[in-house]
C-alpha cells in the first residue's frame, strides 16, 4: 500500500437534480447497449448511471451499413437510432437493468414532439426509470433527433412536453451542430430540464478515396471519440456558466484525468462512450482513476471540482 | 436444416486477457501469422469464434479489430491476417514480447448437424482462416472432411496443409492457375456439392462468394452455414454497428454471428468494401 491509499476515500457522490449518483460517472447512450451487453466487464453496481440505448415508441431500422469508420482519433457512426421500440426495451431490458442497484437513465427518442412524451408514459406506467435522457441531438435520423435540438422553439416544445409526462429528473441532450449552444440550453432549462448532457456527436464524414465513395452508407454521420473532446470541453464550459442546473459532460473521455478537466470546465456528471469500444473496462478505470486522483490531492469531495476551472 | 444446428453450445463468456506475441511471421505476400500466448481464450474458444485485438497499446485512439481465431495449440491461439489498412499494418509491426489486450472468445461459431458425417469447407482468400480449427475438429470427430479452397495465387493458399492433413480431399482454385485450376472456388465447390456426397456445407470468404455457395447448396437440398464479415466497434452486441438483415429482422455479426445458417440471409444486405 503506498502513501497515497492511507488517506481518507473522497466523498465520490454527485447530484443531478434530484436524482443521486454514487460516483460520476455514466454511460453515453448508444455505446452500452442495455448495459448487460457489458456484464462480462463491468459490475454495473459501481457506475454513477447506467443510460441506456436510445428507444422510440415503434420499433426503427436504423441506417444501411456500413455504419462505421474510424477517423483520426475517433470514429463516425450512422447507426441511426436502430432500437426493438419501446415495449420490448420495457420488457426485456428494462425489466432486467431494475433487478440491479444501480440508476438507470432512459434515453428517448422521437420523430414528433408527440412521440417522445408517449415514450415517457409509457416507461412511467411500466414504474419508471430513474430518470430520462431526452435526445434531441441525434444527427444520424432524417425526422427527429437533431431536427428538434437545432432551433429553440421545437427544443423547448419538445422539452415542454416530456416535462408534463413525468416528474422524475428530466436531462435534455444537447446538438454541438448549433451556431448557440448556450440559446438552446437557456431554452430547454426554462421549459424545466432539470440538468442538460453534451455533446451528442458532431456531424461529419470520410471519403474512401480509392473507391471514390463515402465510407458510410448514409454519407453523413456523426463524429465521437478523443477528436471531439476539446469542443466538448468548450460546450460545457460554456453552457454550464450560464445555466443553473446541472451538465452532464461528455465527448471523448478516456481517462480519469479527461473525467476531471470536464467537471472543472462545470460538469457535475460525465459520461463515457466510444472509449469503452476500445477498453469495455473504461466506465471502472475511470472510476478508479478519479478517487485515486481526488485522494492524492486532497480533494475530499468529487463535487468540489466542479466548476473549479481556474481562469 | 435440422432444428438442432440453430442451437449454439453454450458459449464462454468473453475475458480480456493480456497477451504476450509469441510469434508474428509473414506466410506469404500480405499475409501473417499472428500467434498469441492466451490461455484463457484458448480453453474456451469454439470453432467460428472470433477475438477482438487492441493491436496497439498506447495513447493513440484505435478501435479494436476482429480476428477469427485460426487455431488453437495449447494455450496459445494462432490468428492470420491480411495486412490491409492502419490496424493491419500496426499488427504486422508486433514483435515477440510485445503484450496486446484480446477479447474473447466472442460470436457464435460453427455447428454440426447432428447427423452429418461429411462436411464440405469452402475457403476464399482469408475464410481459411475460421476453417482452420473447424477442420481438425471434424476430422477428429471422425466427420470426414472435404474442402474447396481458392486464393488469387498459389502462395496466398493460407492453411493448405492444414487441410491437406486432415481433409479426405482438397481441391483448389486460384485466379492465375499457379495451383489447381484457373478459377474461382466456386467451381470446385459446385461440384463437390453436385457429387452428392457431401451433407452440410461451411463457407467463408468473400460476401459473393458465401452467397454463390448458399445457393448452389439451398439448390441441392444441403444445409450452410456462412461466417459473415461486418465493420465492427464494440464486438459485443452493445452497438450496433454490424447488423446483418435476416428473415428474423437484423442480427449483430458480433453476437449472433459471425457464423449463420445461410438460408436466413437476405443477402442484398450490403457488404464491407470488398478487399484487395
Ligand atoms: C468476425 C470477423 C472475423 C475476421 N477474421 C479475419 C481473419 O481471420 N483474418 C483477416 O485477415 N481478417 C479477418 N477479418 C477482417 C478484419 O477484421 C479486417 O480486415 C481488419 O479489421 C482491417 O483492419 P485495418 O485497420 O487493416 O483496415 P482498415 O484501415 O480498417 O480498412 C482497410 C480496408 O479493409 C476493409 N475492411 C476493414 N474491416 C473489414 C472487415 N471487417 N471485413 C472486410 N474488410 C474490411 C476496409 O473497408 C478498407 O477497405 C474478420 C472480420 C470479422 C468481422
Ligand atoms: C455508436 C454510437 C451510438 C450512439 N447512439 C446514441 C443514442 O442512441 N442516443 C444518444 O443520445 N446518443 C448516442 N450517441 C452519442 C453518445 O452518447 C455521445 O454523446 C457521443 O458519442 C460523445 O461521447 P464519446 O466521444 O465519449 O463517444 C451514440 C454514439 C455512438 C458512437
Ligand atoms: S460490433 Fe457492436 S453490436 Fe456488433
Amino acid at each position: 500500500m503506498n502513501a497515497a491509499d492511507q488517506r481518507p476515500s473522497p466523498d465520490m457522490r454527485v447530484r443531478l437534480g434530484t436524482l443521486e449518483l454514487r460516483n460520476p460517472v455514466m454511460t453515453a447512450s448508444g455505446t452500452f447497449g442495455s448495459g448487460r451487453e457489458f456484464s462480462d466487464f463491468v459490475d454495473l453496481e459501481r457506475l454513477g448511471a447506467v443510460v441506456t440505448k436510445g428507444v422510440s415508441m415503434e420499433p426503427w431500422p436504423g441506417n444501411d451499413s456500413p455504419r462505421i469508420a474510424e477517423t483520426a482519433s475517433g470514429m463516425l457512426n450512422s447507426i441511426g437510432l436502430q432500437n426493438p421500440g419501446v415495449e420490448r426495451f420495457v420488457e426485456r431490458d428494462l425489466a432486467w437493468l431494475r433487478t440491479l442497484d444501480v440508476p438507470v437513465v432512459v434515453n428517448v427518442s422521437g420523430h414528433s414532439t408527440g412521440e417522445y412524451a408517449r415514450v415517457i408514459e409509457r416507461i412511467e406506467q411500466a414504474g419508471g426509470a430513474d430518470a430520462y435522457e431526452v435526445n434531441i441531438s441525434c444527427p444520424n435520423v432524417d425526422a427527429g433527433g437533431m431536427v428538434f435540438g437545432t432551433a429553440c422553439g421545437p427544443a423547448s416544445e419538445v422539452t415542454r412536453s416530456c416535462r408534463a409526462a413525468t416528474q422524475r429528473p428530466l436531462i435534455v441532450k444537447l446538438s454541438p451542430n448549433v451556431t448557440d449552444v448556450v440559446e438552446i440550453a437557456k431554452a430547454v432549462a426554462s421549459e424545466g430540464a432539470d440538468a442538460v448532457a453534451l455533446i451528442n456527436t458532431l456531424l461529419g464524414m470520410a471519403i474512401d478515396a480509392e473507391s471514390r465513395r463515402p465510407k458510410l452508407a448514409r454519407v453523413v454521420g456523426g463524429l465521437s471519440g478523443p477528436a471531439i473532446k476539446p469542443i466538448a470541453l468548450r460546450m460545457v464550459w460554456q453552457v454550464a456558466a450560464a445555466l443553473d442546473i446541472p451538465v452532464v459532460g461528455m465527448g471523448g473521455i478516456t481517462t480519469a484525468e479527461d473525467a476531471v478537466e470536464f467537471m472543472l470546465a462545470g460538469a457535475s456528471g460525465v459520461a463515457i462512450g466510444t472509449a469503452n469500444f476500445v477498453d469495455p473496462t473504461t466506465t471502472l478505470r475511470v472510476i478508479d482513476g478519479l478517487t485515486t486522483w481526488c485522494r492524492e490531492r486532497d480533494v475530499a469531495r468529487v463535487a468540489d471540482l466542479i466548476g473549479a476551472l481556474e481562469t | 436444416m435440422t432444428g438442432e444446428a440453430h442451437t449454439h453450445p453454450r458459449s464462454h463468456p468473453p475475458v480480456l486477457e493480456s497477451t504476450p506475441v509469441v510469434v508474428n511471421d509473414r506466410v506469404a505476400e500480405g499475409i501473417g501469422l499472428l500467434v498469441l500466448d492466451a490461455p484463457l481464450v484458448a480453453t474456451h474458444v469454439q470453432p467460428g469464434q472470433f477475438v477482438h485485438l487492441r493491436v496497439a497499446e498506447g495513447t493513440d485512439f484505435i478501435l479494436r479489430r476482429p480476428f477469427s481465431v485460426h487455431r488453437v495449440v495449447g494455450g496459445r491461439i494462432e490468428i492470420l491476417y491480411q495486412v490491409l489498412g492502419r490496424g493491419t499494418r500496426q499488427m504486422s509491426e508486433l514483435e515477440q514480447g510485445d503484450v496486446i489486450d484480446v477479447v474473447g472468445p466472442l460470436g457464435n461459431g460453427w455447428t454440426l448437424p447432428d447427423d452429418a458425417s461429411h462436411a464440405l469447407l469452402v475457403a476464399g482468400g482469408l475464410g481459411a482462416a475460421p476453417l482452420g480449427m473447424w477442420a481438425e475438429r471434424l476430422a477428429e470427430r471422425g466427420v470426414a472432411v472435404s474442402v474447396a479452397q481458392g486464393a488469387p495465387y498459389s502462395e496466398r493458399l493460407v492453411a493448405r496443409e492444414l487441410f491437406e492433413r486432415v481433409a479426405r480431399r482438397v481441391e483448389i482454385a486460384t485466379d492465375d492457375g499457379s495451383a489447381g485450376e484457373r478459377g474461382f472456388v466456386t467451381g470446385p465447390a459446385e461440384r463437390l456439392i453436385r457429387s452428392g456426397e457431401v451433407e452440410v456445407v461451411f463457407a467463408c470468404g468473400p460476401e459473393r462468394m458465401q452467397q454463390a455457395v448458399a445457393n448452389l447448396a439451398a439448390a441441392a437440398g444441403i444445409p450452410c452455414q456462412v461466417s459473415l464479415e461486418r465493420l465492427m466497434a464494440c464486438g459485443i452486441g452493445a452497438c450496433l454497428s454490424c447488423v446483418v438483415s435476416t428473415t428474423e429482422g437484423l442480427k449483430r455479426a458480433c453476437v449472433d454471428g459471425p457464423v449463420f445458417d445461410a438460408s436466413t440471409i437476405k443477402w442484398e444486405s450490403s457488404e464491407v468494401p470488398p478487399k484487395h
